[in-house]
């Protein structure tokens, strides 16, 4: 039977789509390549914590968005307006809490706050998992960061460092891998699992005991269960008596993947939505102006895909929706939509990698209506039954701006509530 | 400031792997020595040249005196520096495009003049060994090419001269060169010299100094009031992220451009360019030298031209251009030894330059030999026969280190999955090496070199350094003596003779800051890609972007403005040649 909405790309914008589209009586249903982004991020939902070219964190967002278009006119958030935007967190906010994976924001509610990262350098963000929001760094309460001999993706003793040199009270300790696991070369995800059994749980919570310090708030590495990790994180801080906060660490990141988890979970499971990965669109076909079907590679054989409607979620060129060639070329690789790029390669990169503005090349990417739909040059339609939701935007640099969540977020919003069928 | 003063027989100006060549050899024959070098070993030319222990081969028909000298020192090579080299072998292959022409019958002719060993195979039989080459070669021969590590050769030889008694400096620049006028006329007796991480400036005294600052030393001369005329040849070679093939593969053709693939550990080189350039630190990368090597790599391998390429770097040759009969010459003129006593009346300084990394023994054997004739006769030179790791015999071959990594335990977590480097490891090249920025680290154990270029490394070498400087190490540093990084060594391997010369870190430097080593390396690595950021590599880019930007926040550490003796030279030679300018 084919679905109202084939829906491309199961990174957070993708998948949130679904969810939209069921929750509207739509019957969608999601193919990708494999999952996106969220399983490197932070988990967070970043939504604008830089302006282009200014140091200082952006501690409004939504103030700070006319500023933004100043700049970046054509940014997806001209395109969906502040209102959208705000409905669509405080959507994914009560969708977490109903997820029994709750997310919240800092101190005020219409700011960002800043999270400490890996580094003890501050990142602006909107909204964090409940775990993660202890570690806010504009709260008093000195740091205790801990880390794991023999853990290759956390190192305490910089963290804490670094936070000292920003005017906090930080220090740091070790503790023993072995507590969690007897293996070596762990990744965080395995270490998560690891902690998902209340034994090591517990474990874990009477080794730290004795080493927090009355009025300390405690950071540990996010590798507080995986499936079991709310429980995992209630019972150290019953435990403990302290705050206890997690700091996402190197890819694979555990707080993406619950969050992928949990909702693919909702929408496979509560929703009927089927999410197929492995499938890699290879062509389409399209008349008059709307595209009839799209075509996969799979382990198997090709698959053809009818839809009355295509919302692309592919993800920019960290996900795999645009790429290019050594000539300087760069596409949209699902409808060959018209890319905005420099054309001259020459013109791609800054000399520094950390320039405050960014990279002229990743901030290339589609033009959209207000719709979401694709539009050429001329600010024409494209394909009238197309979507484009996520990273995927001209004049927008999401992991520069740190809006890659808000982006999607938004972006999805407007996609699906935007569809109508005949 | 009072001024320091050291005292040596020899001095030596560059780290490169002529200079360590000298050193070796001089210290072996009981000079007394010290090295200077302005930034780490191998920083130059030798840490970014194309990796090929050349058998002689390119050179038989154009220039037969180099043939000569580099199949004598590839034989000698394989036997004092076994672990740098990996006995690939060599094919000159003949593409259709040269099918015409009457190279590959002067190639034989030359190979046996020369005493190239060189035997003619069926191209089925190549095919067999290299699948992946071009199916359409006519002839193919095989000659004895070999992979060679740089950075290995020049701290495996740097480390046997330490052993010999000699001093090593890194990160000290000579700034100036001190004459007297004796009797005869002027004399260099001193060199000036900048300690860029210790900011202070030392006198050393010599009886001589060798310039051996390759594409620098005409620079180095120049303090002396001597004339020497360098034009610095920028080549550019690109990493694939595969091994393609096994053996080195050579256009049987007139040496030009992009006509070898050099196998390297887990990829393949290929190579490579000479352009001229004003400035020897000019390393930028052209859009069309890019260009040119994909398209000569796919008449090799077809293919090629939609292989993954990691990385693209250049390096310079010290082109010495003659002075008119005017000097006593090169030995052979495949490199310049010049006394500028003889020369241009000045004593106590000898330049050697020019030459290939192969024959780096040959130069430094007849540098040392001219310095003994001016300072007084020594022991005979001793480098021919004298293995640099006597512990170690045997030949590089690509699963070593995965062998030593899982043979040996102790060594800890996997800190650069790419190039299986351990916490073990890395702990133990910052106790030994003198480390100022992750760089150098890349040069002694190879980290951030694969595919993910630092993404996931960079941020845990920082970590791992941090403990180390905060007394949180996992390595007990007892563990060093026994096993030096330099040379992979595992535990098991005990080498013969302990480490007893001074180790020179700088872990207490004020530079080290991790904050400044995650910044400048990610800027080294970020110099790198921006040639070849297209399909599956500017998608590993924008991984690294979202580690680096997204997660770590790296672009708002503390301490933004603190910079290292290299902080700038990473900006500076970080762009494509049409200056990145933002378009809107
Ligand atoms: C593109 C390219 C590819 C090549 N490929 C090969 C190959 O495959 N096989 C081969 O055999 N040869 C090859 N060569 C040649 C070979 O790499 C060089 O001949 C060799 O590395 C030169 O070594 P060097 O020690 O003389 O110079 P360098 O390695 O450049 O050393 C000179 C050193 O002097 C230092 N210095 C400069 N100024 C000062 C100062 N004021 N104070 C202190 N130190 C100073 C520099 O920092 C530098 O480290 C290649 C060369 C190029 C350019």
């Amino acid at each position: 039977m084919p679905s109202d909405l084939l829906i491309i790309g199961a990174g957070l914008a993708g998948l949130m789509a679904g969810i939209h589209a069921a929750q509207q009586g739509l019957r969608p249903r999601i193919i990708a390549t494999g999952f996106g982004a969220t399983h490197w991020t932070a988990g967070t939902i970043d939504v604008l914590g830089y302006l282009p070219g200014d140091p200082e964190p952006v501690h409004h967002p939504f103030q700070a968005v006319p500023q933004l278009l100043a700049q970046r006119p054509q940014h997806p958030y001209g395109l969906v307006g502040v209102p959208a935007l705000r409905r669509a967190l405080q959507h994914f906010q009560e969708l977490t809490t109903t997820l029994g994976l709750p997310y919240g924001g800092g101190r005020n509610p219409h700011t960002n706050f800043l999270l400490p990262s890996p580094l003890g350098a501050p990142r602006p963000t909107f909204l964090a998992p409940v775990a993660q929001r202890a570690g806010d760094m504009t709260r008093e309460e000195p740091y205790l960061i801990v880390g794991f001999r023999g853990m290759r993706d956390f190192y305490p003793t910089l963290m804490a460092e670094n936070l000292t040199r920003q005017g906090h009270e930080a220090r740091a300790i070790f503790l023993p891998l072995d507590l969690i696991t007897p293996q070596q070369d762990n990744t965080p995800l395995h270490l998560a699992r690891a902690l998902d059994r209340e034994a090591v749980a517990m474990r874990l919570a009477q080794a730290l005991k004795s080493h927090i310090q009355p009025g300390e708030r405690v950071g540990l590495p996010a590798i507080l269960g995986l499936e079991r990790h709310q429980q995992v994180w209630g019972l150290m801080q019953e435990i403990l008596a302290a705050p206890i906060f997690e700091i996402p660490t190197l890819p694979p990141s555990v707080p993406g993947i619950r969050l992928t988890r949990a909702l693919r979970r909702h929408l496979e499971r509560d929703l009927q939505v089927p999410v197929d990965l492995g499938m890699t669109v290879m062509d389409f076909h399209a008349q008059a102006a709307r595209v009839q079907w799209v075509r996969t590679r799979a382990s198997a054989r090709p698959l053809k895909h009818r839809a009355q409607a295509f919302l692309l979620a592919t993800g920019g060129f960290l996900g795999g929706g645009f790429t290019s060639d050594t000539r300087g070329r760069a596409w949209e690789t699902v409808f060959h939509l018209p890319l905005t790029i420099p054309q001259d390669r020459g013109q791609w990169f800054r000399p520094d990698f950390l320039a405050a503005e960014g990279h002229p090349i990743f901030r290339g990417g589609l033009r959209a209506d207000a719709e979401m739909r694709p539009v050429d040059t001329t600010g024409r339609v494209v394909y009238e039954n197309v979507r484009l939701a996520g990273d995927l935007f001209t004049d927008s640099d999401p992991l520069a701006e740190r809006s890659l969540e808000g982006v999607a977020l938004a972006t999805a919003w407007v996609a699906v509530h935007g569809l109508k069928f005949a | 400031m009072p001024m320091r003063n050291l005292h040596t027989e020899i001095l030596v100006i560059g780290g490169g792997v002529t200079g360590v060549g000298v050193a070796w050899d001089a210290a072996l024959r009981g000079f007394d020595v010290i090295l200077v070098e302005r930034r780490d070993l191998a920083h130059g030319t030798s840490g970014r040249f194309h990796g090929l222990l050349h058998s002689g081969g390119r050179y038989v028909v154009k220039d037969p005196v180099s043939a000569r000298e580099c199949i004598h020192e590839n034989r000698i090579l394989r036997h004092t520096h076994a672990p740098c080299i990996e006995d690939t072998g060599g094919f000159f292959v003949v593409t259709p495009e040269d099918a015409q022409s009457d190279y590959p019958d002067r190639f034989v002719q030359a190979c046996a003049q020369t005493g190239v060993p060189c035997e003619e195979i069926p191209p089925a039989q190549a095919l067999r060994e290299e699948p992946r080459l071009n199916p359409a070669i006519s002839r193919v021969f095989r000659v004895p090419d070999a992979s060679i590590d740089g950075f290995q050769l020049v701290h495996l030889t740097a480390q046997a001269a330490r052993e010999a008694g000699a001093r090593i400096f890194t990160y000290h620049s000579v700034q100036d060169l001190v004459l007297t006028q004796d009797g005869g006329g002027p004399r260099v007796v001193a060199a000036r010299v900048h300690d860029t991480v210790g900011d202070e400036t030392l006198l050393i005294h010599a009886d001589l100094i060798i310039n051996a600052a390759g594409a620098w030393s005409g620079r180095i001369a120049g303090m002396a009031g001597c004339q020497v005329e360098i034009v610095p040849g920028k080549g550019i070679m690109m990493a694939t992220a595969h091994r393609l093939v096994n053996t080195v593969i050579n256009r049987c053709k007139w040496p030009s451009d992009g006509d070898i693939l050099v196998p390297a550990h887990t990829v393949s080189i290929i190579g490579t360019t000479d352009t001229p350039v004003a400035d020897p630190e000019d390393l930028r990368i052209e859009a069309w030298e890019v260009a040119k090597m994909m398209e000569e790599g796919e008449k090799l391998i077809p293919g090629f031209r939609h292989a993954r390429i990691l990385r693209a770097w250049a390096g310079v040759r010290p082109l010495y251009k003659a002075k008119e009969a005017a000097s006593d010459r090169d030995i052979s003129r495949q490199f310049a030894l010049l006394n500028h006593r003889t020369r241009d009346g000045v004593a106590g300084l000898i330049t050697i330059t020019g030459g290939k990394l192969t024959t780096f023994r040959l130069m430094a054997e007849k540098t040392v030999d001219l310095a003994a004739q001016e300072l007084g006769p020594r022991r005979a030179c001793a480098t021919a026969s004298t293995p640099v790791a006597p512990s170690q015999k045997d030949l590089y071959w690509l699963g070593h280190r995965l062998r030593e990594v899982e043979d040996h335990h102790l060594q800890h977590e996997l800190i650069c999955e790419c190039e299986l480097v351990t916490r073990g490891m890395l702990e133990q090249a910052v106790r030994n090496n003198p480390t100022v920025t992750l760089d150098d680290l890349r040069r002694d154990v190879r980290l951030g070199m694969g595919p993910c270029q630092g993404g996931f490394c960079t941020y845990r070498a920082v970590g791992v350094i941090h403990e180390l400087q905060t007394g949180e190490g996992l390595v007990p540093d007892t563990e060093n003596a026994p096993w030096q990084v330099d040379r992979l060594t595992s535990p098991g391997q005990t080498p013969s003779s302990p480490t007893s010369f001074p180790r020179q870190a700088h872990t207490t430097s004020p530079l080290y800051n991790p904050n400044l080593l995650l910044r400048d390396f990610l800027q080294e690595r970020w110099k790198g890609v921006i040639p070849i950021l297209w399909g599956q590599q500017l998608k590993q880019e924008q991984l690294d972007r979202l580690i680096y930007l997204t997660l770590l926040n790296a672009d708002h550490l503390p301490d933004p403005h603190l910079k290292s003796p290299l902080t700038d030279f990473y900006h500076a030679t970080a762009s494509l040649a049409t200056p990145s300018s933002d378009p809107d």
